[in-house]
């Protein structure tokens, strides 16, 4: 189920991105539109592949529980720990990419 | 129009939040406490043993122990000892004792002894605070119920009244006054929301049948009893024939629960008549086997021969929607990492109300803020602010104390452990009326803070499994416990620093906020 979390969780910081107020304040320059597209479309490919990982795994009924669970547990952690490391937070994402896959397919 | 709208929902939030802000907050605060209801309990009560589960033999145990103890008894009740319940409990009705003669006993799972635990609620006490209130039945119910309703009508009129819900989904920015109170509010409430939606309104499900009874009354012609005989699935148990015969041996027909539904935990069994020729057995699937409430999880068998007698009947469409929404709102079928989650997600819902109600104050001080003496309303929702948050969490801290240091030989100690909270909770009260505002919290959170970080070290001291015990042996239930009493003590020592140390920034803020008031922070209220 972490491997679900944590494409879930780069999917919501993905669509945070995807906002241009966000983008700007944490990457330091303005996105070009093309770069809204592309994050917003990627994140919600990432959540929709948290939810298809996740029934897949854990069947309709835990999957649907716990796939909600770990991605609201996910973007709390995102918007209340942005302002203070944001720096770590975008690691994080960034990491999740990588692992999230890589652990759901280990659990599969 | 549009606007009106708004205003209106604006205003009910704000007034429906203030009035049952207070005992929606208690109510969150238990209910959160009591997704670790076995948890507290194995802490309260540490005389119980944990040992490696072994059902078959735990069934053997307990029926020993009641042919020897309650073979008089017209029905039994076994629940087995299970990954958060180290206890092997048996209870039977005692005859001689009239219909209020309820004996229960905690067998120790290896030894099948009796375990002379200390009298105590534990976990027990939140969970039925949390929807009884303490007040007689039906009236804390009713109370808890309307909250749950109060609490849907807060979430639906809060979406409505949050303006940005899309545009400042992701944003909270702290060290901003009002801003941040608000940012947080908005915050924990957006992305929690699935938690709290499906919270109140499965609460408003499980008391369907008080908040909605006419169906019940009609149908039934009055009598709910057969409702609930109906819904559940229950046969009026059968009588005794009066001729003794031996029980089968239970762990037989554990075995045919097994070829039934192979790797069914099992919660309780229940037995009528045992030792007469009319013995009925019935095993039920443990809670935690399902996220739904499932009727048909469940055996009946002939206690003389062990045949199967039938099967629980299968639930119908709207049956399983109700116990799903009963079953996603106790969580029973949670692991560990999940039961963390819905913890974390209740103390969310405990945050929403509290900042809810910590604004609403803030606002309108902001208006008294260059003048002495505060108007007595708002000096009220002070103390009650401050008595139902961190007077709360006194209470809270005074019963585990009074768990470990009120005599375990006491008369009524379970009682003095119930006592000692609401004690706690009424001395916050007058500490609240006595000192001001910003002190009293300060220092309420301070010693909330020295009562919860020091609870490790009086369990060490009075029951020899402090955290050097408990993290040895792997009893993670009592180690999460105390870590979890170390980080709220941490938490509440850091809050207490904040309300003590910092200089008071109101005036400051109330001259920029009369300058440039922000458009949310009025239109809320």
């Amino acid at each position: 189920m972490l491997g679900i979390a944590l494409i879930g969780f780069a999917g919501f910081a993905a669509l945070c991105l995807a906002m241009e107020k966000h983008f700007s304040d944490l990457l330091g320059c303005k996105p070009r539109p093309q770069q809204v597209r592309l994050l917003r479309v990627a994140g919600w490919l990432l959540l929709m592949l948290s939810l298809v990982l996740s029934v897949h795994l854990r069947g309709w009924g835990h999957g649907l529980v716990e796939w909600i669970a770990v991605l609201m547990a996910g973007v709390t952690l995102w918007v209340f720990v942005l302002p203070y490391q944001p720096r770590l937070l975008l690691g994080l994402a960034a990491a999740s990419l990588v692992l999230g896959p890589l652990l759901a397919v280990l659990a599969g | 129009m549009k606007e009106g709208f708004r205003q209106a929902m604006a205003w009910l939030h704000t007034w429906t939040g203030l009035i049952f802000g207070w005992l929606l907050f208690a109510i969150f605060l238990t209910g959160t406490l009591s997704y670790f209801k076995e948890e507290i309990n194995h802490w309260s009560q540490p005389e119980v043993r944990r040992h490696a589960l072994d059902p078959v033999n735990s069934l053997g145990l307990a029926q020993r122990y009641l042919e020897a103890n309650a073979a008089h008894a017209g029905s039994w009740m076994i629940r087995l000892p299970n990954a958060r319940e180290a206890a092997l409990s048996v209870s039977w009705r005692d005859p001689e004792a009239g219909r209020r003669g309820f004996v229960s006993k905690s067998l120790d799972a290896q030894t099948g002894q009796p375990v002379e635990a200390r009298d105590s609620r534990g976990g027990e006490f939140f969970y039925r605070f949390h929807f009884q209130l303490e007040m007689p039945y039906p009236f804390g119910r009713w109370l808890s119920t309307f909250c749950a309703f109060i609490m849907l009508v807060g979430l639906v009129t809060g979406i409505i009244t949050h303006k940005k819900i899309f545009k400042e989904f992701f944003t909270f920015r702290p060290g901003k006054g009002q801003r941040s109170w608000l940012d947080g509010h908005n915050a924990i409430g957006v992305l929690v929301l699935p938690f709290h939606l499906m919270i109140s309104y499965s609460s408003l499900v499980l008391f369907m049948y008080m908040v909605m009874p006419a169906g019940i009354l009609a149908s039934y012609s009055g009598n709910t009893g057969d409702y609930f005989n109906e819904l559940f699935g229950r046969d009026d148990p059968p009588k005794a024939a009066n001729v003794a015969t031996p029980l089968v041996p239970l762990p037989t027909l554990y075995a045919k629960v097994q070829e039934q539904l192979p790797g069914a935990r099992i919660g309780y069994i229940q037995l009528h008549n045992p030792g007469d020729s009319n013995a009925q057995v019935t095993f039920t699937q443990a809670s935690a086997d399902n996220i739904a409430y499932k009727r048909s999880a469940k055996w009946t068998f002939d206690g003389t021969n062990g045949a199967l007698l039938s099967q629980g009947a299968p639930e119908s469409g709207a049956m399983a929607t109700a116990f799903s929404f009963a079953g996603l709102h106790m969580g029973n079928f949670a692991s560990p990492w999940l039961r963390w989650l819905y913890f974390v997600f209740g103390v969310a819902g405990t945050a929403v109300i509290g900042t809810g109600l910590v604004m609403w104050l803030g606002k309108r001080q902001l208006k008294h803020a260059k003048s002495e003496h505060m108007p007595s309303e708002l000096r009220l929702v002070e103390v009650l602010n401050i008595a139902s948050m961190s007077g709360l969490l006194l209470a809270v801290a005074g019963f585990f104390w009074a768990n470990r240091l009120v005599p375990v030989a006491l008369e009524g100690r379970a009682d003095w452990e119930v006592n000692a909270f609401f004690l706690a909770w009424l001395l916050s009260l007058v500490h609240a009326v006595l000192r001001p505002g910003r002190r009293a919290w300060g220092e309420q959170l301070a010693l909330g803070a020295l009562a919860f970080a020091l609870l490790p070290l009086v369990n060490g001291l009075t029951t020899g499994q402090g955290l050097d015990h408990s993290l040895q042996v792997g009893d993670w239930a009592m180690a999460g416990f105390d870590l979890t009493a170390l980080a709220v003590g941490l938490f509440l020592a850091w809050a207490a620093s904040t309300m003590l140390r910092a200089p008071k920034p109101v005036a400051k803020r109330a001259s920029r906020a009369a300058k440039k008031p922000t458009a949310d922070v009025v239109e809320v209220g």
